[in-house]
């Protein structure tokens, strides 16, 4: 036996340690990879929408490397620590330190590379069917399976390299003292856990309940500043709840022995603080992450259900708007033109000059459009036409839900500067431009009137409207005037440029391929994560197994019986994996409460079926795990030795 | 005159066979009685059976052939649930490693069989408070198993072992990790609870000192009765006695480390 042969040999025997952690590993690596073969991909090139998607995955990989990078030392560490008894016995036969070391390094090196094999495999299996999935959602056109050098590359390099540093540090944990004492292998773990600060933990739950205070009786005007406040304060205060917070109730439970010492929550209890202590970092890591997942989620659903409603909201295809002094008007409207007959969609094109008169009545400054361009737009929309005779004038309704106050309205006004007089009989009952686009107080005044006032006055903007029933297909349409916009916003000149232009289609498409994508790359991470957490419980039940049979063996003879050692078996692992997930939807629907405020449009849409889906889905795949974990753990602890 | 008393443990031609890839037979045709307040010690070589007839005893483990019946009843009878509450309710263990549960502090590890029981509060109180007197261990009822020492923690398992009053008490080596003062020590409490409670006491020791502090010792060899032998007025000759027995019993070197 070689050397070699006897690390490959260790690897393949502890098989049933190395099983969870192997399988996170896989995972992870096959994730990866398949955001590599997307970021690789030959057809992605150039649009917005498709740097969305490479930043998003991007982003995806840097984090899913910072986790494995945390998820393979922490699983070394207790691995390492639960082998200390052989570590000891080598050391006692005569192995080197230095021996020790490769052999570790050697063991991890067959893991790190079946994991990155297999998952490699696995993730070019799935990259079809990834690619199918990400077509949808980023409206891509078809992403053919290809085959290239770089997505292979990045994914070996990024985990070899990773797996390299792991093994390389690994005997770092290596407990080198009293050779006598390794070979015990005893006190692994569990001494000195006991200890919690009692201030920490009531700051942790004053944190808590801060935010969610905050975030329920929000109002407009503090959201945005809470937004950028409650993130970090939640995550605070959700790291103390689980370090300090939590053992402090159960300490506060211990002391009343009525509740404490009764059945099986006296061992329940005492050994859940322990572990508690032991994974706090890890639940606290899997609650953070939960929750982005959840909120995503959550965001995703509202957006689609949003879908309808923005349309209604937004009711013209593309709008641009020039203030006087504007040289690039016309370029700009004969482009967009150009652009969308090139593009073959279907357009009507209707031109608003705005006037602006005092009011006499209010003496407001009042907004004024002609009844003919009302008409022509509403016409495209399948409206009916509206008939002003000259005198006459309606209201427009800044929005859809205050047409019923104005439309019981009627007031008779001077137009001041030139003398015309109105009366303004009720309101425009359709919704044609997005709310507040032409002014708050604007009014439509029939034909006669208008053009006396359009030679008294110059207008004060022009209002170019397309109504296009395509409006989805409108992304690629303007945007260089986009870019122009976007750059002088960047450069600080924005007060330059004497025109507006709103592209309705291309801002949804954004939003919903952000958040899809989101949701998406939330989803696989959230996998990631669920099966990383599971092992980290696996692992640190296998690291005490030893004590843990001690302990069985003292209960059953003592008389516990089998129903009941599984009660106990229940109350120890259920809250490790039911925990961090309650917490998280907890602290996520705050989080909606307070985004609710920003869209009040959310109020309207029940996104509660999307959202008990994707929680439910997540929820029976968690209770799959526990029960498969807790299988494993009852079958080790019950075979003596 | 011992045969006026109720019998608790008894075993008639207990016989455990061990199959496997080596066929092993740890009890042969072995006959056994404990009385009700006997402090009954068992002694003999490594692999003798003594083991294997605690655990029969104990019901953890089933014999093979023969009749075994505690307090009246026959736990082959029993379910294993049955079997289970059977224990809880009739025996307390000492065990040679102690087996203290780390998570819980002395108290609760002394308190645990009577939660299982649900047992009101104000008892378990009453109950630790006078054990702890009893075991001297009041001072340091909220420590954890890992600030103890060895005589204390094993002292704590004695307590466990007592709390819900059991009917017998079974020791696996319990001075076996104990230095001579702790030994002496844990010995003592047991025979004071022996004759204050009148709680049987079966005992496995490899110590002759040990059993010196019983009424009886039995000797068993390879899985059979070798001897028997009845306490006398003083402790010195007993143990002497003790120790012709087991050189009698020969053979094993590890046994006669006490000469």
């Amino acid at each position: 036996m070689t050397f070699r042969q006897f690390a490959f040999r260790n690897v393949v025997r502890n098989r049933r340690i190395y099983a969870a952690f192997f399988m996170a590993s896989v995972f992870s690596v096959m994730v990866f990879f398949l955001y590599s073969m997307l970021l690789f991909h030959p057809s992605i090139e150039g649009s917005a929408l498709q740097e969305i998607a490479v930043l998003g995955m991007g982003i995806a990989e840097i984090i899913l490397y910072i986790f494995t990078m945390f998820f393979l030392f922490y699983s070394m560490r207790a691995f390492l620590l639960a082998r200390t008894k052989e570590f000891g016995i080598l050391l006692h036969l005569g192995m080197e330190k230095r021996q020790l070391h490769r052999l570790i390094f050697i063991e991890t090196l067959i893991i790190g590379a079946a994991s990155i094999g297999i998952g490699i495999f696995l993730g070019y299996m799935f990259s079809k069917f990834f690619f199918m999935v990400v077509k949808n959602i980023v409206m891509l056109p078809a992403l053919p399976l290809y085959l290239s050098w770089e997505p292979f590359a990045l994914t070996v390099g990024a985990f070899l390299s990773l797996f390299i540093i792991i093994s390389w540090v690994a005997p770092v944990f290596i407990r080198t003292g009293n050779l006598d004492e390794l070979i015990r292998g005893e006190a692994v773990g569990g001494v000195g856990q006991h200890g919690f600060s009692k201030v920490r933990g009531v700051i942790g739950l004053l944190l808590i309940g801060l935010s969610y205070c905050m975030a329920a009786f929000t109002s407009n005007s503090i959201v945005i500043g809470l937004i950028f406040l409650l993130p970090p304060l939640a995550t605070l205060g959700t790291y103390f709840f689980f370090t300090d917070s939590l053992p402090f109730l159960l300490h506060l439970f211990k002391v009343r022995k009525e509740f404490y010492w009764r059945h099986f929550r006296l061992l329940a209890i005492s050994e859940g603080v322990i572990r508690l202590k032991e994974n706090a970092r890890m639940f606290f890591i899997v609650t953070i992450v939960s929750t982005v997942a959840f909120m995503s989620v959550g965001i995703l659903a509202s957006l689609t259900s949003f879908a309808s409603q923005y349309r209604a909201m937004n009711p013209l295809g593309l709008v641009y708007e020039s203030f006087p002094g504007n040289e690039l008007e016309e370029e700009h409207i004969n482009r967009l033109g150009y652009e969308l007959r090139k593009n073959e969609i279907d357009y009507t094109y209707v031109r608003f000059p705005i006037l602006k008169q005092r009011s006499s009545l209010t003496s407001y400054t009042v907004t004024i459009i002609k009844v003919s361009s009302v008409n022509r737009l509403s016409k495209s929309l399948g409206y009916q036409a509206f008939e002003l005779k000259e005198g006459e004038a309606l209201f427009l309704p800044p929005t859809a839900s205050t047409y019923e106050q104005l439309n019981s309205q009627t007031v008779e006004t001077v137009l001041e500067e030139s003398g015309i007089a109105v009366r303004i009989n009720g309101a425009y009952p359709y919704q044609l431009f997005p709310a507040h686009a032409i002014g708050t107080n604007t009014i439509i005044l029939n034909d006669a009137d208008y053009t006396k006032l359009a030679e008294l006055v110059e207008p004060s903007s022009v209002y170019h409207a397309f109504d296009i029933p395509d409006w989805q297909n409108t992304k690629n349409i303007g945007l260089k005037i986009e870019n122009t916009l976007t750059e002088s916003l960047l450069t600080g000149t924005r007060s330059e440029l004497r025109f507006n232009f709103d592209n309705p289609g291309l801002n949804y498409s954004i939003m919903r391929t952000t958040f899809t994508l989101l949701l998406f790359i939330g989803l696989l991470l959230a996998g990631v994560f669920l099966l990383a957490a599971g092992s980290f419980i696996y692992f640190r039940l296998y690291t005490s197994l030893e004590s843990d049979r001690k302990q069985f063996d003292v209960l059953k003879r003592m008389g516990i019986t089998d129903k009941e050692f599984k009660k106990i078996v229940n109350r120890q692992l259920i809250p490790q994996f039911f925990v961090p997930w309650g917490v998280a939807l907890v602290h996520s629907s705050f989080a909606f409460l307070s985004l609710q405020v920003i869209w009040d449009a959310l109020a309207e849409i029940s996104i509660v079926r999307e959202l008990t889906m994707v929680l439910v889905g997540f929820t029976v795949l968690q209770i799959i795990y526990f029960y498969l974990i807790r299988w494993r753990y009852l079958a080790h602890i019950r075979i003596p030795g | 005159m011992k045969r006026m008393k109720k019998s608790i443990v008894k075993l008639e031609q207990v016989t455990k066979i061990y199959e496997g890839k080596v066929m092993h037979r740890a009890l042969n045709r072995l006959d056994f009685e404990a009385d009700q307040g006997e402090f009954i010690a068992i002694m003999g070589p490594s692999g003798s059976g003594k083991t294997t007839l605690l655990n029969i005893i104990s019901t953890i483990d089933m014999p093979t052939y023969g009749r075994v019946i505690i307090d009246g009843i026959e736990p082959e009878a029993l379910n294993s649930n049955e079997l289970a509450l059977f224990r809880r309710h009739n025996f307390g263990f000492v065990f040679q490693d102690i087996n203290l549960l780390s998570s819980l502090t002395l108290e609760e590890n002394i308190v645990l069989p009577l939660t299982l029981d649900g047992l009101p509060i104000a008892e378990m109180k009453k109950r630790v408070e006078q054990l702890a007197k009893q075991l001297s261990l009041k001072d340091i009822l909220n420590r954890r198993p890992d600030e103890l020492s060895g005589g204390q923690a094993q002292r704590t398992a004695v307590g466990r072992a007592l709390i819900h009053k059991p009917k017998l008490i079974l020791a696996d080596e319990p001075t076996g990790n104990l230095d001579s003062n702790s030994a002496k020590e844990v010995l003592e409490l047991l025979s004071v609870v022996n004759q204050t409670e009148r709680t049987t006491i079966i005992m496995v020791t490899h110590d002759p000192i040990a059993a010196s502090y019983c009424d009886r010792v039995l000797f068993i060899k390879d899985g059979e009765f070798f001897n028997e032998i009845y306490k006398d007025e003083r402790r010195q000759t007993f143990f002497q006695r003790i120790l012709n027995v087991l050189s009698l019993l020969g053979g094993n070197v590890h046994d006669l480390r006490m000469l």
